[in-house]
């Protein structure tokens, strides 16, 4: 306990080792092309959102994801149209990787009737069952038994879909998980448990919280292969994915990939983040999962500046028409307040 | 058309599920020992040897994640109905239903839905001390987004059930352990009830009682001493708390102009203060006399004997307030 | 290997082992003769855990336990006559009738409370042991639990912070699945983990764990006094997992004497060993093994052990009536207690 006091509490990830690229792959430039325009967008986005909270233009928190792209897009991108993932508060990213409308998204986020839960839900509960999301969540580990539940409808209706939960380092200790890593265990359900390992819950360091010194260990209690990742990679990150979903889909039960990332914001917009120690915070800056995919596309598929230059330029101005749509998008009308609290 | 047949309150609710089980291969089971055991008090059985291990699901001990699964089953296209085995283990599972399936049709937008049935007990009266033997159905019917049935009978179970589960929200049936040995006539065919329509049990012009789930039956135990007295209650169920037939109790207090609220579970802040209040705003030039409330104790329910039977009312309690609003 | 305890150690043990299982039949007794009514759990064959672990425990310790819990109150130093009425719900119970069977405690020899929910002696559990470092004397708290404790999220919580935090809490889990009734007999559900060893999980927290055969005394005296000592020390939790076969009595929803009253002829030899129970007759019943060892000792033994027995009966008929002749609660005490 006497730990928690500590001033700059040390995380526990280990910086990240530098990652050779992997030659040769057979995939084409397009496809990769496809995951540095969704790791853009969402950082284009995220700074978007952090400069209309820092003006006062976003009601109540939200939690920023830029320096977890490759976590996002490295997971999401080895899913198919019909599996189902569930996210937690620190959402954004997982939304438009899946597919969401930044426009849409962004209305939400500003609480207006545009946006996917009519302006009612905000940040943390975006839902979007189009594009198979159940959902950001309010609550720590929340969307841990609902991508769960969803790969109990998929074994009902043995339709191949897999599902995939989100959770932050600080749903490790959430009776919750452990309940669902059994239950998924014991089923072989389709899951993939993602812990995006950030170093913090909330303003704490994982080590002042999470006993024992093995994250992995948590998953291999039950049996599940259980596996710590460079999260800032994200070819790294996209590779145990799909080993992971593949896996799931062929019946081989769950796998839980722990991804060691970095939240540049701190936890909230508006957090001073003083608990956390400068030059760890540099380091980690230094792995920036963007410019290092853009130097590998460089260097593997011969990619130059310009065309990166060009996506960066695109995802901005899709995020400056977001913006501009949300900020002039009308509130909710009064009648949206008691409409679907019942069907 | 096939004469009613009479099956107990157990049998009643089993029929109901085997029914839609058949009718809808999205309806699964899910809870602790509900599958090859068919249920602690037999309420599940059969429904493992004919559905399956995919269907029926048994659990670990592990209430909110196995009931936050059903929630995200629900969502992904299941019908699940998830049993809570005691009413006291609603807490363990109040993050999920509150926080996520109460409110999941509402965040977003109407897009998404969670068609599930949580099924779980209420009620004392059989020992098992203060932490098997609560009725938490006001405690959920406080919170947007659920609906609450409470079936006083075999008949009325069936046909909650079944409306219970082809509903698109969130329904929480509470079934009062002591009445499953209860025997009734079962309409014939596909007896489907929709949610939100009282039954007026008994006629009478005097005093309209409205009871709450086993509180029906002692209702009807105090009516028929009160006969004897040339006293006649009019006793109304509602079977749901939410939606609430306002308008079947409304008209009654109309008719007999003295009104007595009867529940089980504790009195402070719960289910008789909200209808007493109900009728009071929409009947209050009617009434003769203020509405009566009849509740539990406000304590813990007690495992002795002696202490259990003060801690509801019984028919002997509810013909003294009966008599007490005719003053 | 154990180190065997001293002769007058197991006496002393014995004698306690054998009021448990008295207690346990008058349970059953005053059940079938319809002195109280409703669902309860015995602890048979589950004797040797308790006894020889509680046995350590010192006046400033605390314990909590789970909804199987006679033995433990009765080898914490409950008067079995209070205890019992408690069960029968009488004035003259414990809990003055308000907590029956599955809320057995006496918070008066540091016995704060028995969860009637699955794991929450866990978490109650890290709370006393809290207490007891914050007190700073080298108390410390003992958690008896079953294995579908673990089940349960809220276990792995509760371990989580007492590793965490260093708590001095014995963690005595009383893994009584092996054998258990499986449900295609028409029996309830047993452990439902995916862990195929139990220890792993407090493992995972950094809790260091030992499993024992929990119808051994000398095992369960050995690991209780290194996790005791472990924990005084302040080097935080431990784990142990005392394995017991599930007592066939227990297996139906309502428990059944299924293998008789305890016959210490048994263990004498002057009576056999046979039927359906046989095997836990002669492997698994503590009672019975430590009876037979304890023969062995002296030409004197005998006539020790069957006036042992006279006074663990003759308890527990006193017991027996103290319940019986307790009156049922006033009803105007109904709303005592509720708040201080």
């Amino acid at each position: 306990m006497a730990k928690s006091k500590k001033p700059a509490a040390k995380s526990k990830i280990p910086a990240p080792k530098p990652r050779k690229p992997q030659p040769g792959t057979r995939q084409d430039s397009a496809a990769f092309l496809a995951i540095y325009r969704q790791m853009a967008l969402i950082r284009a986005f995220e700074e978007a959102v952090r400069s209309l909270a820092t003006s006062g233009l976003v009601p109540g928190l939200v939690h920023l994801c830029s320096g977890q792209e490759a976590t996002n897009v490295g997971v999401i991108s080895a899913l198919e149209p019909r599996d189902i993932i569930a996210s937690h508060h620190r959402g954004h990213g997982h939304c438009l990787a899946r597919g969401a409308e930044p426009n849409l998204l962004l209305a939400e986020i500003l609480g207006k009737a545009a946006g996917y839960g009519g302006g009612r839900s905000g940040s943390m509960h975006v839902i979007d069952l189009e594009h198979g999301n159940l959902g950001t969540n309010g609550i720590v580990g929340g969307g841990i038994p609902l991508a769960c539940g969803a790969a109990l409808t998929a074994r009902a209706r043995n339709s191949g879909a897999v599902s995939v939960c989100f959770f932050g380092d600080g749903a490790l200790n959430q009776g919750l998980l452990h309940e669902c890593m059994n239950m998924a265990a014991i089923w072989k359900l389709a899951v993939v448990f993602v812990c995006e390992n950030n170093g913090y819950g909330e303003f704490t360091a994982i080590d002042d919280v999470t006993a024992g010194d093995s994250i992995p260990a948590r998953g291999e209690v039950f049996g599940i292969p259980s596996k710590t990742i460079d999260g800032m990679d994200v070819l790294a990150v996209r590779k145990a994915a799909l080993a992971a979903v593949t896996k799931a889909r062929k019946g081989g039960g769950p796998s839980f990939l722990i991804c060691n990332t970095w939240r540049y914001g701190g936890h909230h917009v508006g957090d001073k983040q003083d608990y956390k120690d400068d030059a760890e915070a540099k380091a980690w800056r230094a792995k920036d999962p963007l410019p290092r995919f853009a130097a590998w596309l460089a260097k593997h598929h011969g990619i130059g500046a310009r065309k990166l230059s060009n996506i960066d330029q695109t995802v901005a101005a899709q995020v400056a028409s977001a913006v501009d749509a949300a900020r002039r998008a009308p509130e909710p009308d009064s009648s949206a307040l008691d409409r679907h609290v019942y069907g | 058309m096939a004469e009613p047949r009479i099956l107990t309150y157990r049998e009643a609710v089993l029929e109901a599920l085997f029914e839609e089980m058949r009718a809808n291969a999205d309806v699964v089971v899910i809870g602790e020992d509900v599958a090859a055991a068919g249920g602690v008090f037999k309420q599940t059985e059969g429904l493992f040897a004919e559905f399956g291990a995919n269907r029926v699901i048994d659990t670990p001990i592990s209430e909110p994640g196995a009931f936050g699964m059903a929630v995200g089953a629900a969502m992904s296209g299941l019908r699940p109905v998830f049993e809570v085995m005691f009413g006291d283990f609603m807490t363990l599972v109040m993050d999920q239903l509150v926080n996520q399936a109460a409110k999941v049709r509402y965040m977003s937008n109407g897009t998404a839905k969670v068609p599930l049935v949580l099924r779980t007990t209420m009620g004392l009266g059989a020992n098992l001390g203060p932490q098997h033997s609560q009725s938490f159905h006001a405690w959920a019917a406080h919170v947007p987004g659920l609906k609450i049935a409470i079936p006083s009978t075999p008949a009325d179970a069936k046909g909650l059930w079944k409306a219970a589960i082809r509903d698109d929200d969130p329904v929480l049936i509470f079934e009062d352990r002591l009445l499953y040995t209860m025997k009734g006539d079962i309409p014939a065919g596909d007896h489907v009830l929709p949610l939100g329509q009282a039954r007026i049990v008994r006629e009478g012009r005097d005093v309209t009682l409205i009871a709450i789930g086993r509180m029906v039956e002692f209702a009807q135990a105090a009516a028929k001493l009160l006969a004897d007295e040339g006293i006649e209650v009019e006793i109304i169920d509602p079977r749901t708390l939410v939606p609430f037939d306002t308008k079947t109790v409304i008209d009654s207090v109309k008719r007999t102009h003295r009104a007595l609220v009867i529940d089980g579970a504790p009195r402070a802040y719960g289910v008789t203060g909200e209808i007493a209040a109900t009728i009071a705003e929409e009947a209050f030039d009617w009434l003769d006399a203020p509405v009566g409330r009849l509740a539990g104790s406000n304590t813990p329910v007690p495992f002795s004997r002696s202490l259990e039977k003060l801690a509801r009312p019984d028919a002997k309690t509810i013909a003294q307030h009966v008599r007490a609003v005719l003053g | 290997m154990t180190t065997a305890l001293p002769e007058d150690r197991l006496w002393h043990l014995f004698e306690m082992m054998l009021l448990m299982r008295r207690f346990e039949e008058s349970v059953v007794k005053m059940n079938v003769e319809n002195h109280f009514t409703g669902h309860y759990h015995l602890y048979i064959g589950q004797e040797a855990t308790g006894a020889a672990a509680i046995a350590q425990l010192e006046a400033r310790d605390t314990i909590t336990a789970t909804h199987r819990n006679h033995g433990h109150v009765i080898a914490r130093g409950a008067e079995p006559g209070p205890a019992l009425a408690e069960i029968m719900g009488r004035a003259g119970g414990l809990s003055l009738g308000r907590g029956g069977t599955i809320h057995l405690s006496d918070p008066a020899l540091g016995f704060l409370s028995t969860s009637g929910v699955v794991g929450g002696s866990i978490s109650l559990g890290a709370g006393g042991a809290f207490a007891r470092k914050m007190k700073k004397d080298g108390s410390v708290h003992m958690a008896c639990f079953g294995d579908s404790a673990l089940e349960e999220g809220v276990a792995y919580e509760a371990l989580n912070i007492s590793s965490l935090w260093k708590l001095p809490i014995v963690l005595l889990c009383e893994n009584n699945s092996a054998d258990a009734w499986d449900k295609s007999r028409g029996g309830y559900t047993s452990l439902v983990h995916a862990a195929n060893d139990l220890r792993s999980i407090p493992g995972a927290m950094g809790i260091p764990s030992i499993r024992i055969d929990g119808t051994e005394v000398d095992e369960v005296h050995a690991a209780v006094a290194e996790a005791i000592a472990h924990c005084r020390s302040g080097k935080g939790p431990m784990f142990i997992e005392a394995m017991t076969r599930r007592w066939a009595g227990s297996a139906p929803l309502w428990p059944e004497l299924s293998t008789g009253v305890t016959d210490l002829k048994m263990a004498t030899g002057e009576a056999p060993m046979s039927g359906e129970h046989k095997a836990w007759y002669e492997e698994n019943d503590p009672v019975l093994k430590l009876a037979r060892r304890l023969l062995k000792t002296s030409p004197q033994a005998k006539d020790r052990m069957w006036e042992l027995d006279r006074k663990a009966i003759a308890r527990m008929q006193a017991a027996e009536k103290f319940a019986i002749d307790s009156p049922m609660p006033a009803p105007q005490t109904a709303l005592e207690h509720v708040f201080a």
